[in-house]
């Protein structure tokens, strides 16, 4: 399993590599979400002062 | 005529808005699924280069994301184009939607570049015309979110921001043939080529399939962010309504 994780000695580059762009991956993910609860939100608010 | 009325439906904002809600979803399964082969595939199955060794893995995650930066660019640039000679509402909603994303892939490429670039060439950043021209793209992507947040009127912010769009496709090419152009520590292409790719199939599928996933990501998280930019830019719409109750 270390051996797994060492990558052949690359495994500093290797991880920071992986976890930066699919921590990327998961953060837009996120911020799409939120950006759609938020627009949401806003609407709904602003149905309600109409009605 | 019959054929373009396919066409005509994503002009619509609440019928892209059922689309969008509904299909989401399913892209965003469906890459998961592959993201998570892909990956198993590309650091367990596939063997070790015989030149990089165990580095080379980080084309799973670095040539995808480079990809996906120019692919979105130029999706945001032929969404920006249609909304100009159109003046489809939809079209720029789309452009707006795609920038941000763009904008996190391109800096998901370089961190990743810069990551794979210290072991191979024995620094993180070096003045390469590939590497230069990828930032050049970040900041494009910034100019033309600055320049619609930048602008109240909305019609005018896309108009805008959509001709910055256009006019900057042209990086797309200059990304993609840099490496042929001038000389350059970056390696030329290894996939996309005429003819055969130089990878071996044991190392090429996850890669091919990691492209896959990324492309299905994007189609995504696309539709959500382009549902939160039509409840804004709609927020007058009595179609709103419906949708929301």
């Amino acid at each position: 399993m270390s051996e797994f994780f060492s990558m052949g000695g690359y495994g500093r580059y290797l991880w920071p590599a992986f976890l930066l762009g699919f921590g990327i991956v998961v953060l837009n993910f996120w911020m799409a979400v939120s950006a759609l609860s938020s627009a949401k939100q806003d609407a709904k608010r602003r149905l309600e002062m109409q009605s | 005529m019959a054929t373009w009325t396919w066409f005509h439906r994503f002009g619509s904002p609440p019928w892209v808005y059922g689309f969008a809600r509904r299909w989401a979803p399913w892209f965003g399964g469906a890459a998961l699924l592959c993201m998570l082969i892909a990956l198993y595939g590309g650091l367990v199955l596939a063997p070790a280069d015989y030149q990089q060794k165990d580095a080379f893995r980080m084309v799973y995650v670095h040539a995808p994301a480079a990809w996906l930066s120019l692919m979105i660019y130029t999706t945001m640039a032929v969404a920006a184009a249609v909304g100009l000679i159109w003046r489809m509402k939809v079209a720029h909603a789309v452009a707006a939607a795609c920038a941000p994303v763009g904008a996190w892939f391109t800096v998901a490429a370089l961190g990743t570049g810069m990551l794979w670039g210290k072991p191979m060439w024995g620094a993180y950043w070096v003045w390469d015309p590939r590497l230069t021209a990828e930032l050049v793209l970040l900041f494009l992507y910034f100019g033309y979110m600055g320049l619609r947040a930048g602008i109240e009127d909305q019609a005018k912010a896309d108009k805008a921001s959509a001709m910055l769009a256009v006019v900057g496709v042209i990086n797309v090419p200059i990304i993609k043939y840099s490496v042929e152009w001038w000389n350059s520590l970056h390696q030329t292409a290894t996939v996309m080529q005429m003819g055969k790719p130089k990878m071996d199939f044991d190392m090429l599928w996850p890669l091919l399939l990691m492209f896959v996933a990324f492309a299905l990501y994007f189609a995504a998280v696309l539709l959500i962010r382009l549902r939160a930019e039509l409840l804004r830019r709609e927020r007058t719409a009595s179609w709103i309504r419906e949708v929301l109750t």
